[in-house]
């Protein structure tokens, strides 16, 4: 393998989103027969970065080479052309078509008359090429009656129908069981010795080691270090994923902590959630992480009635509350600010005034509304919490990312009743200015006595702010920690679980 | 936490008239009247002016329920064949002589119940409105037909004073109905809570349950109001011309939703105004009375009605392409 050629080669990486950089001038190579993992946390930039080598994507700066060769405006045409192909967790896959269709899918294989589709030939390549990876799944099969595994088999087949050089593995494990992940290893190992260059991306550190042959560390959109998985331990990895600079830590002021006041008991999903118990106390932060679906935003969705829990209990004040929809939730004094604000809380095309006082008048429930009161209202919420708009016509998609959150968190400032915030991802997507506004605010809120339940993939967040941190893992809260000097390395380890 | 007022009161946006379509729509009312005022001096008389009023009403009373169901994300294109059966129903009751009461309270109920089912069943089946209702329009038309046999209900002379009258001799009542209507609705939409949802609900109604709103009531809300307005429409148009078939009302939703797209709510839901539409319906009696006086072959006149809300949406994807544009020549 050693001596084998290169047949990727990305160099210095640039992608800015806004005012966000995404990847800071990354690097990476991948040899003819090589399986190089990639891991790193959530939003530290791989997805990204395998966009730009599909062509799904278009770097800010750097180059691009495919078996040598400079590669510049790459498009995913293109990149399938080259021989790179990724396999998805959502398959990209046609469910109403057979199998051997979506192998053959784009590039149909016609009969002479170039015009009607020769299926056995079609199904009997497909035969051959499944035949040869010992998937025992039948070319005319409908896709849509295969298993999550089997669509990730015929997706590997399609790449080597249109003769992959590098395939593309995007966390393939995660839906999948034991017996199908150690079938899918398999197979990858098979690739490898056709001589396949093969970037797998997993959370499973254990894959890595099996599997690995390099791997490369990413961090907040840097190149931590690429090392041979022979001469690496477990631990170099994790503190290599996380260990960041304390300035970019918040310093939180101390808030006195009171009585429990919200206490969730035994809230579970059949295959979501499973059996999760935690309280949250007067003035008290309560964080949550863990990966990408683990099931944090499923856990406060249950919690604030957008999803039936099939068992367990929410409690404010010792009384178990009836949640059967958000409204219900609002009226015990839940509150909520979801991940997605664009999709799930920003009311497009609407000026400032009225997304900021959606939830007051709610509450209020009066038919009539009075306009002077609102305005005054919207205004006290702009001048508390420094939100950047010239007047109160200005629409909020017309506002920058960290002032629309601001906007959404003021619409929840109106009730004094509130007895529970929920967070979910608080801070994404937002510059660093507002970003500690909304901190000083979450410390403003636990001082008056509100609980809070605060959602982050940000480690330095996490740390910063929590009182206490549970962790999901697999829809399971495994632990709740006091935050007593917490380590990122420590997290991040029980995140992943090793 | 934010109960102490502060003074600093946000101040009014400042948008140029320029970025109005309202403003343009003006400017083409204005221009169309001159021409044509200029090529036929019979159009500025007293006479045709209210004609113009007249002919407007039943229309602009349509596109006004129309505006609020588009705001809040949902269509409905059974509402001409709802007028038919409407207007059929009412016909036969007239001509039975029964009191004129139960004759509004059947048609308001009537059509409302119609909408309310286009509305329902849109919810129920997660079906779009606009093929749930083109589904309406073939039951509402052929039970029209079903319950007339097809023929003409003439009312002779009777029923005649909600489209004929005209107070002070000048102003026809039904345009002063559609007036109020106009009024009401703008308050609706501006100062209260229902308006208010469905703005929200038409924006973006994930976000609206997830704020406690209804979006299932709210759309109903929406669907009811219009059905509401059909059965004051049918009536004037009843009353004015005389005589119902089961194809009375055809094509009007067409219209209703032309004046509003004209008038500058987008199909997509969450804006617009009242205004708007009424600045719409004004253009589009405009120019179908101009195109009387210039004696234009009335089978144009529905090429040139579709012309104009073919331009209207140009105008609006045109001025939200432009954004986009300027976005991609910045990247390049």
């Amino acid at each position: 393998m050693k001596n084998s050629k290169t047949i990727v080669e990305l160099k210095d990486i640039v992608k800015i989103y806004g005012e966000h950089v995404v990847l800071k001038k990354v690097s990476f190579e991948l040899k003819e027969g090589e399986i190089h993992c990639l891991i790193g946390e959530n939003g530290a930039g791989k997805s990204t970065l395998i966009k730009i080598l599909s062509g799904a994507v278009s770097p800010d700066s750097g180059e691009i080479y495919i078996s040598g060769k400079l590669i510049k405006n790459m498009t995913p045409r293109l990149a399938v052309k080259l021989g790179i192909s990724t396999v998805y967790q959502d398959t990209e896959l046609v469910d109403s078509l057979t199998v051997a269709e979506n192998i053959f899918l784009g590039e149909e294989k016609t009969k002479n008359s170039g015009f009607l589709v020769d299926r056995n030939h079609q199904n009997e390549q497909s035969r051959n090429i499944l035949e040869a990876l010992g998937i025992e799944i039948s070319p005319d099969t409908l896709v849509g009656e295969l298993s999550t595994a089997q669509k990730q088999m015929v997706q590997i087949a399609k790449a080597l129908h249109r003769n992959a050089k590098v395939i593309i593995f995007d966390e393939p494990t995660s839906s999948l069981g034991l017996e199908e992940t150690k079938n899918l290893m398999n197979l990858v190992r098979n690739l490898k010795e056709k001589g396949i260059g093969i970037i797998y991306i997993s959370h499973y550190l254990s894959e890595i080691f099996e599997l690995g042959d390099r791997v490369t560390i990413l961090k907040d959109g840097e190149n931590m270090g690429t090392y041979e998985v022979k001469a690496v331990d477990i631990s170099t990895i994790t503190n290599k994923m996380v260990g960041r600079d304390t300035s970019l830590f918040f310093k939180k002021r101390k808030v006195n902590i009171g009585e429990e006041q919200v206490e969730i008991k035994n809230l579970s999903k059949e295959g979501i959630i499973h059996d999760v118990s935690f309280s949250v106390r007067k003035g008290e932060i309560f964080g949550i992480g863990g990966l990408v679906g683990s099931g944090r935003t499923e856990l406060v969705s249950m919690i604030f009635g957008i999803m039936k829990p099939d068992k367990g209990e929410v409690r404010i004040k010792g009384k178990k509350l009836k949640i059967n929809s958000p409204i219900d939730a609002i009226r015990n004094g839940i509150c909520f600010v979801p991940e997605d604000r664009k999709k799930y809380a920003m009311l497009l095309g609407r000026n400032v005034v009225e997304n900021s006082t959606i939830i007051y008048h709610e509450i209020q429930q009066n038919n009539l509304l009075n306009l002077k009161q609102e305005l005054n209202l919207c205004s006290s919420m702009v001048k508390r919490l420094s939100v950047a708009v010239s007047n109160r016509d200005q629409l909020i998609e017309e506002l920058s990312g960290g002032n629309q959150q601001k906007v959404i968190l003021g619409r929840w400032l109106f009730d004094e009743d509130a007895i529970l915030y929920i967070f979910d991802e608080p801070t994404k997507g937002v510059d660093i200015g507002a970003r500690e506004q909304i901190y000083e605010l979450m410390t403003e809120l636990a001082e008056k006595g509100k609980s809070i339940i605060m959602v982050s993939s940000d480690m330095p967040e996490l740390i910063s702010m929590s009182d206490r941190i549970g962790v999901m893992r697999n829809g399971r809260m495994i632990e709740i920690l006091e935050n007593k000097n917490i380590k990122e390395e420590e997290l991040i380890k029980l995140f992943i679980g090793v | 936490m934010l109960n102490s007022l502060s003074n600093e009161i946000l101040p009014k946006g400042k948008k140029s008239i320029f970025k109005n379509q309202w403003f343009f729509l003006l400017l083409a009312e204005v221009v169309l009247a001159i021409i044509t005022g200029v090529i036929n001096s019979r159009f500025f008389t007293l006479s045709n002016l209210t004609n113009i009023l007249e002919q407007i009403a039943v229309l602009g009373i349509l596109a006004s329920g129309m505006t609020a169901l588009i705001i809040s994300g949902e269509i409905d294109i059974s509402v001409g064949a709802n007028v038919g059966l409407v207007t059929c129903v009412i016909a036969m009751m007239i001509k039975n002589d029964i009191s004129y009461l139960w004759v509004v309270i059947i048609a308001i109920l009537l059509s409302s119940f119609n909408s309310f089912l286009v509305g329902a069943s849109s919810i129920a089946f997660k079906a779009p409105s606009f093929i749930v209702s083109l589904g309406f329009l073939s039951i509402f038309r052929g039970t029209a037909y079903a319950i007339t046999k097809g023929v003409f209900q003439t009312i002779y002379g009777k029923f005649e004073a909600l489209g004929l009258t005209r107070i002070g001799g000048l102003l026809p009542l039904g345009f002063l109905i559609g007036i109020i209507i106009y009024f009401a609705i703008h308050f609706i939409l501006k100062y209260t809570r229902l308006g208010r949802h469905i703005y929200a609900v038409g924006s973006n109604s994930t976000a609206a349950y997830l704020s406690g709103i209804s979006v299932v009531k709210t759309k109903l809300y929406a669907f009811l109001l219009n059905g509401f307005l059909i059965g004051i429409a049918s009536m004037i148009l009843l009353s004015r011309i005389g005589a119902a078939q089961p194809t009375t009302g055809t094509g009007m939703e067409l219209k209703a939703i032309g004046a509003v797209v004209i008038g500058g709510t987008p199909l997509s839901g969450g804006k617009g105004n009242i205004f708007g539409t009424f600045l719409g319906v004004l253009l589009m009696g405009m120019i179908s009375n101009t195109l009387n006086m210039l004696r234009v072959n009335p089978y144009f006149q529905e090429v040139v009605f579709g012309l104009f809300i073919v331009a209207a949406l140009a105008v609006s994807a045109f001025s939200s392409y432009k954004g986009t544009f300027k976005k991609k020549l910045l990247k390049s």
